[in-house]
């Protein structure tokens, strides 16, 4: 593997001080929570970092803290953590599911949830090193190639997919990201965290170079609100999201107030459906309105060669989580 | 690179604890009794190698403490197999895909082909070599041999690593959640029956074993 | 819960001690223990590691190699391309692709290089260097500067059969025969038109197959090490003795000057009985440098730089009578071989039938992909999906159930195949039965209601187990210890724990007074290899000779005295004359196939299978579970895609692969019916490959069963199993 230095951070602040100093001597500086993902890129030389600048030692990076507001996760908290931490279990099972689903239980003991939502594609063009956009190039591969896993929503110039799994769940929960620099912290919508590649195809998300995610602060839940994750994959496990879902509607006996359904696998962001959403909410749910949310879900998909079966698989993603949320199944 | 002075937070779990206590001395000695591990504080380095960013640290490898000084961009595989010659520990990918090289850390599995060395600083590792106890094999490496869990053997470190961390956090466990436990760790030979067969004949063993009153 | 496996005896076979008892295998402490030592668990003292620089180019023509950054970095000690040299790698390609053999590299036009120029395809070794760690060797390959002439490149077979394709050979891109002819290999029987004529139905199609991947766990890895003129080469192979031979040819050395050691191997699946370019390349590094060297191969270099099943393309045109008996087979394969031979390319099913017109016409084609050669049945599940798959059809058309249609038209042991014993209709029977075929099974495929639908299918397999020459040595000391030396490897199957069993039971004594030595070249005779499903066979019927050879001894002259040893020798060639020797199996499998999202869930898998006489049923049963396994992968997931603009690697490793995982294969339920035709030791017959080699044609047919639409192309993705239903 390259050859690079290690320094453990104490605190955010200071994380991101390192890695601008770094920047302003000419190295490059990444950042390891869990870490699993960035030796990967690593040793494929996908990222050359001169300065790993380690995460892990942040105290207090990790907790689930719970307030009237709601619940802070720090974005150091592992997705083991999540899966089985009892008040997002309960209060958010979306998440507690779309952590619980994510690689092997080998990477969800070291996997954050702030990389999770900050990973990098993993389109085979870029993994291999192509020179495409995502790699600093100016092109992407999968558009004549092979596309069968890319998007189907919200393409171009770059078809990646969004490989997060909680990604979905934090934009269809209203999360909030709450980002350190420097010289301060900022908070971002998880609905504006992500980046479509028409803003700008070399990255999927808003975090500058010096930049980490300190939390991600979940509103408390209305009175109601049931959710769920549903996750198609190709092999049974370790791999990405071929198409899923995070349903997360208000119930009010068998009628839906407000719905928020958002997809992943199917956009280079965590795509939500907001013409789905305004069909089921003050809704009944029936068999009969999840199948024509079904149908409203891939209005607009514009499949590529190879990967037009997403959208069949879209509908029948939709369809049944929509039910099960609403307990119909 | 300076070493880090802190002292690291003290998370082991009861299971690691346990056998810490259990084997130090014994550890140690067969560490001893292996050519080619690394004095204390010194890992050997071939000559002309170049100098590298290395920060000393201070872990404990299966159950007996060490002090290394190690490369910044050593994997913890890298320093178990090649500096410490503990090669039970297995790879298969190198990215993070396949679980052959997963060990025990500080009570949870880890791919220890991508978890650099420095991050273990202040933290307890279990590999393969750690689990007999006094030259006895544990219940569940016995199990693996009586169910015919290995096939060409290669993913089996990995195996029972994974295994063994279950079995700590759920004694008994049934075939499907054998199976979702272990899902991190591929196995070629496809002897994914068998393996899960041996988990849960060692989960069902001990299980026994407890309610007879013994070894608790 | 089962008897697992349940087994069967036929009249023929009668109970042994050590033979047929479940029995853990004899290094099972040090597999579990991490003692078993692979090859890059090898470490010797000043070992220098080695990288390999790979061609980024499907098709190029090397103009020049810059060294001097690479030379310039510290801690680099040796460095090697095609330009300081040139050996053949005999094992590497083979005119005709069959077995490979030294006259064969006399024979072969078409050379294959440790390093070859021009390059044919992405990932073919460039140049390799060796430094003092592997960050350094990383480094330096990096630091090579290659100028390239780019030529144009082919990865498609039946592209490549074009007149215009771009060539990879001046003789062209159809493969040379073993005569050096490029021409396509025919075989056939009756006259085909005349089948079709006599046809009531006949069908047509075309069915495809994918590049899978062995993906075997442990990476390549090589250490070489020489002691003045003598080589040592640490390597993960099959077969120790033909690796070592091959060796010794390619470099121009005496064979006892070369020393092969492989004690444990990670996963064999094919291909590797027999040298590879990089036991040639690590030691010619060594040479060079003068000193060990090791080569480690990464996931990727495995993928890229080695070998998987070959693709095929295959036309199928059937004839069958309204009875449902068959009239005609003509087959078309084109497959695809990558740039250099390894393997015939040919597909096996045909012969599976009782039929009295066929043809089979097979297209080798060369292209720029990583070259394909021996995985698992090398011939066979490739070939036994399709003719199973469209069979399958045939009998819905003629309204036949396709168990009953499989029992008329199978190969019969009778004068056209004389079998050393037949069990074909036993395994289809037994397995339909135990499977409940009847209850299972839909008359109408795709009938049923909702989004999840079941079915279920049955595929059946007739596998060679030929008897053949292989060696064993066994003494005995004073105290009646005995010593064993088999010249194989543990590659997965337990072959050491085998022949021990063969012996200790032959000898009447415990397991525990037989100590095997095995895996070296230095202290072990010829063994056939672990490639073809045959050490139980044939190094078995060595050991089974050289312990009644010991036994006679023993009886005349009595145990040795003080550290005398007996000593006995055999390398039996047996024979069988006149007949066919083969395993026979049958799988039975019902799914559920989500309409909505495409994916396919194991309900029951029964496996029936007739191996002989089974030496160890422990070891023996997980064979069968580890290859159904193996054929779900290549069922359903793994297909090595390329980019086609720049014929560059896509499925690079395990990610990409999507080898199937602990959640992804059901347990199967494995009957043995034994039997002992009188070959082999005991009547043993073939297992390792058999379990693999019917399954993606029975999943084929389970999901046809389910659906009502045949999926043609391998592997059955969702998106295939959507694209169909659309
Ligand atoms: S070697 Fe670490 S996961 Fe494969
Ligand atoms: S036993 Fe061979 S890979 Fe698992």
């Amino acid at each position: 593997m390259k050859t690079f230095a290690n320094a453990n951070a104490r605190s955010v602040q200071d994380a991101a001080r390192r890695a601008r100093d770094a920047r302003q001597t000419g190295q490059h500086a990444s950042f390891a929570g869990g870490g699993t993902d960035l030796l990967q890129l690593v040793k494929e030389r996908i990222v050359s970092p001169d300065l790993i600048v380690n995460l892990k030692t942040i105290p207090n990076l990790s907790q689930v803290t719970r307030s009237s507001k709601g619940v802070s996760i720090g974005g150091l908290a592992t997705l083991d953590a999540i899966s089985r931490d009892e008040t997002i279990r309960r209060d958010y099972p979306v998440l507690a599911e779309a952590a619980a689903s994510v690689a092997t239980p080998q990477i969800r003991n070291v996997g954050t949830i702030g990389g999770n939502i900050a990973q990098r594609p993993w389109c085979w063009y870029y993994r291999n090193g192509f020179p495409c956009y995502k790699n600093g190039g100016n092109q992407c591969f999968s558009f004549a190639g092979e596309n069968q896993f890319h998007a189907i929503f919200g393409g171009g110039p770059s078809y990646i997919v969004h490989p997060s799994d909680t990604a979905p769940a934090l934009v269809a929960l209203g999360a909030t990201i709450r980002i350190a620099g420097p010289s301060g912290e900022r908070a971002v919508p998880a609905s504006e965290f992500f980046v479509l590649p028409r803003q700008n195809a070399a990255v999927e998300n808003v975090l500058a170079d010096d930049e980490v995610i300190a939390s991600v602060d979940l509103p408390s839940p209305v009175a109601g609100t049931r959710s769920r994750y549903f996750k198609v994959t190709d092999r049974e496990t370790w791999t990405h999201a071929v198409v899923s879902a995070a349903v997360v509607m208000q119930m009010e006996g068998e009628t839906c107030r407000a719905a928020h359904v958002v997809l992943g696998g199917v956009a280079p962001i965590p795509w939500r459906l907001p013409n789905v959403e305004q069909m089921l909410a003050d809704q009944p749910i029936t068999e009969d309105l999840a199948a024509r949310a079904a149908e409203a879900a891939v209005a607009g998909a514009r499949p590529l060669s190879h990967n037009a079966y997403k959208i069949p698989m879209t509908k029948g993603v939709v369809r049944r989580t929509v039910l099960q949320v609403a307990g119909k199944t | 690179m300076s070493t880090d002075p802190e002292k690291p937070t003290e998370q082991e779990s009861d299971v690691t604890r346990r056998e810490f206590l259990g084997t130090a001395g014994a550890a140690l000695v067969v560490a001893a009794a292996v050519p080619g591990v690394a004095v204390e504080g010194q890992t050997a380095r071939p000559a002309g190698t170049p100098s590298r960013p290395r920060t000393q640290i201070r872990l404990t490898v299966n159950g007996a403490q060490r002090r290394l000084e190690v490369d910044d961009h050593w994997t913890l595989a890298e320093m178990l197999r090649d500096h410490l010659r503990l090669t039970g520990t297995k790879l298969g990918c190198e990215r993070g895909e396949c679980g052959a090289c997963t060990v025990i850390l500080d009570g949870k599995t880890v791919y220890s082909c991508s978890y650099l060395a420095v991050w273990a600083d202040g933290k307890s590792v279990t590999t393969v070599e750690g689990l007999a106890k006094n030259g006895a094999l544990d219940p569940l490496q016995q199990a693996f041999v009586v169910h015919d869990a290995p096939q060409c053997g290669f993913c089996t470190s990995g195996q029972l690593m994974s295994a063994k961390a279950l079995l700590s956090a759920n004694p008994a466990p049934t075939v499907a959640e054998v199976h979702a436990a272990l899902a991190g760790n591929l196995c070629r030979c496809s002897n994914y029956s068998r393996i899960a067969e041996a988990v849960v004949a060692a989960g069902a063993a001990g299980a026994t074993r407890r309610t007879s009153g013994g070894g608790q | 819960m089962q008897d697992n496996p349940r087994r069967i005896a036929t009249s023929s076979v009668s109970p042994m001690k050590a033979i047929g008892q479940p029995t853990p295998r004899i290094d099972a402490a040090d597999r579990v223990s991490g003692r078993a030592t692979y090859t890059r668990d090898v470490y010797l003292d000043g070992m220098l590691y080695a990288q390999v620089l790979r061609s980024p180019h499907p098709h190029a023509r090397i103009r020049s190699i810059d060294l001097s950054r690479a030379k310039a970095l510290p801690g680099v000690k040796a460095i090697v391309t095609h330009e300081n040299c040139n050996y053949v790698w005999g094992a590497g390609s083979i005119a005709g692709g069959v077995q490979y053999n030294d006259d064969l590299k006399k024979i072969t036009k078409q050379r294959r290089y440790a390093f070859n120029n021009p390059v044919r395809y992405v990932g073919e070794p460039v140049a390799a260097v060796a430094a003092v760690d592997r960050h350094v060797a990383e480094e330096a390959v990096r630091l090579i500067t290659v100028d390239y002439e780019v030529l144009p490149f082919v990865l498609d077979q039946e592209e490549a059969l074009k007149p215009d394709a771009p060539k990879l050979w001046p003789e062209g891109n159809i493969s040379l025969t073993a005569r050096n002819e490029a021409a396509p290999t025919v075989s056939k029987r009756g006259d085909v038109e005349q089948g079709f004529r006599e046809a009531d139905h006949v069908f047509e199609e075309r069915y495809s197959t994918a590049m899978c991947h062995n993906a075997q766990m442990e990476p390549r890895s090589v250490v070489a090490h020489w002691e003045g003129d003598k080589l040592t080469v640490y390597t993960p192979t099959g077969g120790i003795a033909n690796c070592h031979h091959d060796i010794a040819r390619d470099l121009g050395i005496p064979d006892e000057k070369v020393r092969v050691i492989c004690h444990y191997m990670g996963g064999n699946f094919g291909n590797k009985n027999q040298n590879q370019d990089t036991d040639l390349i690590t030691a010619i590094l060594a040479k060079e440098a003068g000193a060990p060297v090791k080569l480690e191969f990464s996931r990727k270099d495995d993928f890229i730089g080695m070998h998987g099943r070959w693709p095929t393309v295959q036309y199928y045109k059937v004839g069958v009578k309204n009875d449902g008996s068959l009239t005609a087979i003509q087959l078309r394969t084109v497959s695809n071989m990558g740039p250099y031979r390894k393997n015939n390319g040919g597909v096996a099913g045909i012969e599976l039938y009782e039929c009295p017109h066929t043809e089979s016409t097979l297209f080798p084609m060369y292209t720029n992909r990583t070259t394909s050669a021996n995985y698992r049945g090398p011939n066979d599940p490739q070939g036994y999906y399709p003719i199973q798959s469209l069979m399958d059809d045939v009998a819905y058309a003629v309204k036949m159930d396709p168990v009953d249609f499989i029992l008329k038209n199978m190969v019969k042991d009778g004068p056209r195949t004389r079998f050393t014993n037949y069990t074909l209709d036993e395994c289809i029977r037994k397995g339909a039965e135990l499977f409940e075929w009847k209850k299972r099974w839909k008359p109408v495929a795709g009938s049923g209601d909702g989004p999840i639908k079941r079915g279920a299918g049955v595929a059946f397999m007739s596998f060679r187990s030929g008897v053949g020459n292989s060696s064993a040595v066994l003494t005995v000391d004073a105290r009646g210890q005995y010593t064993l030396y088999v010249g194989v490897t543990d590659v997965g199957p337990g072959a050491k724990t085998t022949m021990n069993i063969i012996a200790a039971d032959e000898l009447g004594v415990p397991l525990s007074q037989v100590k095997v030595v095995w895996g070296d070249t230095d202290t072990c005779p010829y063994s056939v290899g672990e490639s073809g499903s045959r050490t139980t066979i044939m190094t078995g019927e060595a050991v089974v000779t050289a312990a009644r050879d010991l036994k006679k001894q023993i009886a005349e002259k009595g145990l040795p005295t003080g550290t005398g040893l007996l000593k006995a020798s055999a390398s039996p060639n047996p024979r069988v004359e006149g007949k066919t020797r083969n395993c026979f199996g049958a799988h039975f499998v019902e799914v559920e196939v989500d309409t909505e999202l495409g994916g396919v869930r194991f309900l029951k898998y029964v496996a029936v299978h007739e191996s002989g006489r089974i030496m160890n049923p422990l070891t023996a049963t997980s064979q069968i579970k580890g290859g159904v396994g193996m054929g779900i992968g290549m069922a359903l997931h793994e297909d090595l895609i390329y980019d086609r603009r720049t014929g560059i690697p896509l499925v690079t490793g395990y990610y990409f692969d999507r080898i199937p995982t602990h959640l992804d294969v059901p347990d199967v339920d494995v009957t043995f019916i034994e039997a002992d035709d009188g070959y082999g030791p005991y009547g043993a017959k073939s297992v390792g490959e058999s379990g693999m080699i019917q399954t993606p044609a029975v999943i084929s047919n389970a999901i046809y069963n389910a659906i009502g639409k045949r999926i043609k192309d391998l592997p059955i993705t969702r998106a295939r199993i959507l694209g169909a239903l659309a």
